[in-house]
């Protein structure tokens, strides 16, 4: 399915995904057996509640010192012999990496899955500037092959058929390739083997960066991590000013349940401990370090309402359980953060209007709250952005005169008895066999696919009388 | 351009604004983490045979390869067997010190050349050289820093005569490792990493690997595969004899 | 507490409770202004209108020793967001805080205030149980109705695969986004199917009203009941 434009609707993206056959069946797959994986994983790991209480109090208490704990982490990247930069904006990240590029002439950069730098949309400025980024993480290298983005956090081609893929690596490998998983993870690993010792430049983001010894840590499975971080001369990190995280205790309580919540695994196949460039002792490594820190929209929330959002690990877990993405994929969101917690992001990064349809692209159902391993209440937080909405007038009129008639009729009880006995004069010619069948205007939207029971001839409150 | 000084001064006045909702602490760090680090070390020569038990199990449920030799002079002829069994031409390994041992000579008498990582040449000829070498290896011998029992992860330091990569480019991934590695918890892991970084002289390098199973991917159709860029196979050759090699602490 | 859509669409459960309760020895009342918890304004974004109807619902209910609700998702808003949308008066604070130690949904009140587990009704059937989102994770509850309905003498509960995924309700979400509500209905009445149950049991309004108009457009022989009407022994 190619990239959806973004000024479609929302709803007009939803129904399109809706009509995906292999989407469908790809998402139904996915997410139920990462939805069971999480949940052995837990169901067999009695201190795991504890554990996301922990985790959670680590981070808000990170928040509460935030300054201090970056100002740490700089010094003791700078100490190890790294170079930190400061970007406020997305802007100013794309600009730090591109001047790197050209002071230090690279010309190839492989990359390490990193949401950051899809945020900042990296790879078409390195791209107009000349510099050729390869995205190694063997998902990201599918969807960059086929121009997409990804549409999940940490499973970026699960909307990819083994027949597209095969398409897609054949046509690098200029020879015809089986739809099979291990041949085309094996000529992946070719040809990406190649571009890893070549490349002039390494690219990740970093799941956690310990202030205390200014680590970057990085939570991989297929390698690439490791390798983009020893082979090439030159390492650059981009990170969100919320992955900092206090010290390597702290890191062991997320080590804890990040990957069981992503994926079900105790541990991730590989967590890397990057600590400034190689030491002059060592025979492999970047020459250089570069950590960018970014601030894109989070230091504002800081005090703001989407505060606990800044918790995010990114692991990916409301995706799974969300029933409104587990039914339209990630590109129908149409921003580089999908599912419930995406929707939180976009606004922060954003701003509200961004959200206005995708605010209510939610049942409220409570899951992802549910599975969060840092139990970040997103359905209080898209209330909250419903809200907003609200205040600025970025809903449309209709809707706010239907709620503020349903309004008038709750506070009156009269009122409302006499909306039944309305409802009940209306629905006469629409009523059969005791169910309402197809309706107008927007209640159409309701009878499209399911029958609406009528206003009951008698309601409860007119039968009191006799109850009671 | 953003400085630092006003990055840092745009949150510090948003930290200030805010007001804590939720409970807030980090975690309770070891107040002297060299002698804690010890006091596991000293629980762990009792405990040891159990957690090696529950390694075994964890290590082969993530699909590594257990072995287990009774003395150091055997662990030549199980990287022999594992070399063979692959097909493997050439080896790389960290140098003898790092090791613990030196496969240089018996593997050289089986006809399969081992290049050790030389600790102290780290010129430019020399690195080029070694990443070749690396690259063109089919199996990386490697010791162990830490044996995690609860996950079945291996944790490597890089550092001089321990390069990273003989852990990640070659397919095959043998590592070698004794009782005195051995620890139970991702708890007494952070307590390591604690005193690790207390004491400058406890690395040498500038990375530290937690290595848990081959390389896998699940990327195509959720269809598991090994081998994606590191490894495709984990060997752990466990030794009852304590290895020559440099101790953690 | 009726709630306002068991007063307008599904009268039959306000009176199966009020039948129920009273075989328990219940006195029942039903303070006639009330409408609706607020609940629909609330979730759109409306906290004002929220705040409002919270008020008026505080002091409806003020006489009232138990406000028993056939509703997960109003129970939950009187006991977890009534105190909150309150909170800037602390009076009225105090009174939905008091409002909300008092409030049960109906399976908690017959297991854990009347300790009843064993309803004699002459209900029978093979039944399955859907577990409302608001029930279920906003209250904790899942066990109450599952042995409610498990002991009743005539009743063989089967565990519905997927039963605390959400039926596609949302409330206005199901008109805003009619067509991904549709696309989950679909699946979770796939699974009501596949249970071979004649009839599903739920604890809350709109997941009925969801649930039982897609059994009804896709003509299935299960019927969609309320835990009040399979427990009263009603069988319309």
């Amino acid at each position: 399915m190619s990239e959806p434009a973004v000024e479609t609707p929302f709803s007009d993206r939803a129904s399109a995904a809706l009509r995906d056959r292999f989407l469908q069946e790809a998402l139904g797959i996915a997410t139920t057996k990462f939805i069971g994986l999480r949940r052995e994983s837990f169901d067999g790991f009695p201190q795991g509640d504890a554990l996301r209480d922990q985790a959670r109090s680590i981070k808000e208490a990170t928040l509460e010192r935030l300054d201090e704990h970056l100002t740490r982490l700089a010094d003791n990247v700078e100490a190890a012999g790294g170079h930190v930069h400061w970007a406020d904006t997305a802007q100013e990240a794309r600009e730090i990496i591109l001047r790197l590029c050209r002071d230090k002439g690279v010309r190839m950069a492989v990359k390490s899955k990193s949401m950051a730098t899809e945020e900042i949309e990296l790879n078409e400025a390195l791209e107009r500037a000349g510099v050729t980024p390869v995205e190694t993480d063997l998902g990201e290298y599918i969807i960059q092959l086929a121009h997409e983005k990804p549409s999940h956090i940490i499973a970026p081609a699960i909307h990819k058929t083994k027949a597209q893929v095969a398409e897609l690596i054949s046509q690098v490998a200029q020879a015809p390739l089986a739809a099979d998983a291990e041949v085309l993870t094996a000529a992946a690993r070719v040809q990406l083997r190649e571009k890893f010792l070549q490349a002039d430049m390494g690219i990740t983001g970093a799941n956690f960066a310990v202030a205390e010894t200014g680590t970057v840590v990085l939570v991989t499975n297929e390698g690439n991590g490791r390798m983009v971080t020893s082979l090439p001369r030159i390492h650059v990190a981009v990170m969100g000013i919320d992955k900092v995280i206090p010290s390597m205790t702290d890191l062991a309580v997320f080590l804890a349940i990040l990957a069981r919540s992503a994926t079900g695994q105790k541990l991730s196949v590989y967590t890397t401990f990057v600590r400034g460039p190689r030491r002059s002792t060592e025979l492999e490594g970047p020459d250089e370090l570069h950590l960018i820190l970014m601030d894109n929209g989070r230091s504002g929330q800081i005090a703001g309402p989407l505060r606990e959002a800044l918790y995010c690990l990114r692991c990916g877990a409301c995706l799974n359980v969300c029933p409104v993405y587990r039914q339209i994929g990630g590109h129908a969101y149409g921003h580089t953060y999908p599912g419930p917690i995406g929707i939180l992001l976009t606004a922060m990064l954003n701003g509200t209007e961004s959200v206005k349809e995708l605010a209510h692209a939610s049942s409220l159902c409570g899951a992802c709250k549910d599975v969060c391993p840092v139990r970040i209440d997103i359905p209080r937080m898209l209330i909250e952005l419903r809200q907003h909405i609200g205040e600025e007038k970025v809903a449309p009129r209709t809707e706010r005169v239907v709620f503020r008639v349903f309004r008038r009729l709750a506070m009156s009880p009269a009122a409302f008895a006499l909306s039944a006995r309305i409802g009940r004069l209306l629905q006469r010619p629409f009523a059969r066999a005791g169910r309402l069948r197809r309706l107008p205007l927007f209640l159409g939207r309701w009878t499209d696919a399911r029958d609406l029971p009528p206003v009951a001839a008698r309601t409860f409150r007119e039968r009191w009388k006799d109850l009671r | 351009m953003a400085t630092r000084a006003q990055f840092l001064a745009r949150i510090k006045a948003e930290v200030a604004k805010s007001s804590g909702a939720f409970p807030a602490s980090s975690a309770a760090r070891p107040a002297r983490p060299l002698e804690a680090a010890i006091a596991i070390r000293r629980q762990m020569a009792e405990r040891w045979p159990e957690a090696l038990d529950r390694f075994r199990a964890e290590f082969e449920k993530v699909a590594g390869v257990f072995h287990r030799v009774s003395t150091s002079a055997e662990v030549p002829g199980a990287v022999i067997a594992i070399a063979r069994d692959k097909s493997a031409r050439e080896v790389v390994a960290w140098d003898p010190a790092s090791l613990g041992l030196d496969l240089g000579p018996p593997l050289a008498a089986s006809g399969l050349p081992v290049r050790a990582a030389a600790p102290d040449d780290t010129s430019e000829t020399a690195r080029r050289r070694h990443r070749d070498e690396a690259a063109r290896a089919d199996v990386g011998v490697t010791g162990v820093d830490v044996a995690l029992a609860e996950t079945g992860t291996l944790i490597l330091l890089s550092g001089a005569g321990r390069p990273r990569s003989t852990s990640l480019l070659p397919a095959t991934h043998v590592a070698v490792f004794d009782r005195r590695h051995l620890v139970e918890s991702l708890e007494q892991v952070g307590v390591l990493l604690e005193a690790v970084h207390a004491d400058p002289r406890a690395t040498s390098g500038a990375m530290i690997n937690f290595i848990t199973g081959p390389s896998r991917t699940a990327d195509i159709e959720l269809t598991l595969t090994r081998g994606v860029h590191g490894p495709k196979e984990v060997h752990a050759i466990f030794v009852d004899e304590p290895l020559g090699s440099e101790d953690w602490s | 507490m009726i709630t306002c859509l068991a007063d307008m669409f599904f009268p039959d459960v306000g009176v199966a409770m009020v039948t129920l309760l009273r075989r328990h020895g219940v006195s029942v009342d039903f303070p006639e202004g009330q409408t609706c918890c607020g609940m629909p304004l609330f979730n759109s974004g409306y906290r004002e209108d929220a705040r409002e109807l919270a008020a008026r619902t505080v002091a409806l209910f003020a006489q009232s020793e138990h406000v028993v609700v056939p509703s997960g998702s109003c129970a939950w808003m009187l006991k977890t967001e009534y105190p909150d949308l309150l909170a800037g008066d602390p009076a009225l604070r105090g009174e939905a805080e008091r409002l909300a130690a008092r409030t049960w949904e109906l399976s908690q009140f017959l297991v854990q205030v009347l300790g009843v587990t064993d309803v004699d009704s002459p209900f029978a059937g093979r039944v399955t149980y859907h577990d409302s989102c608001h029930l279920l994770r906003g209250l904790g509850e899942s066990r109450a109705p599952r042995t409610l309905l498990s002991r009743m003498k005539g009743v063989e509960l089967v565990e519905l695969p997927g039963a605390d995924e959400c039926c596609g309700f949302g409330g206005s979400f199901s008109v805003r986004l009619p067509e991904v509500s549709a696309a989950i209905l679909e699946k979770k009445l796939d699974n009501v199917e596949r249970t071979g149950a004649d009839c599903l049991v739920a604890c809350d309004g709109g997941c009925l009203m969801q649930m039982s108009g897609g059994l009804s457009r896709r003509q299935s022989r299960v019927r969609a009941l309320h835990l009040a009407q399979v427990l009263a022994g009603d069988q319309s």
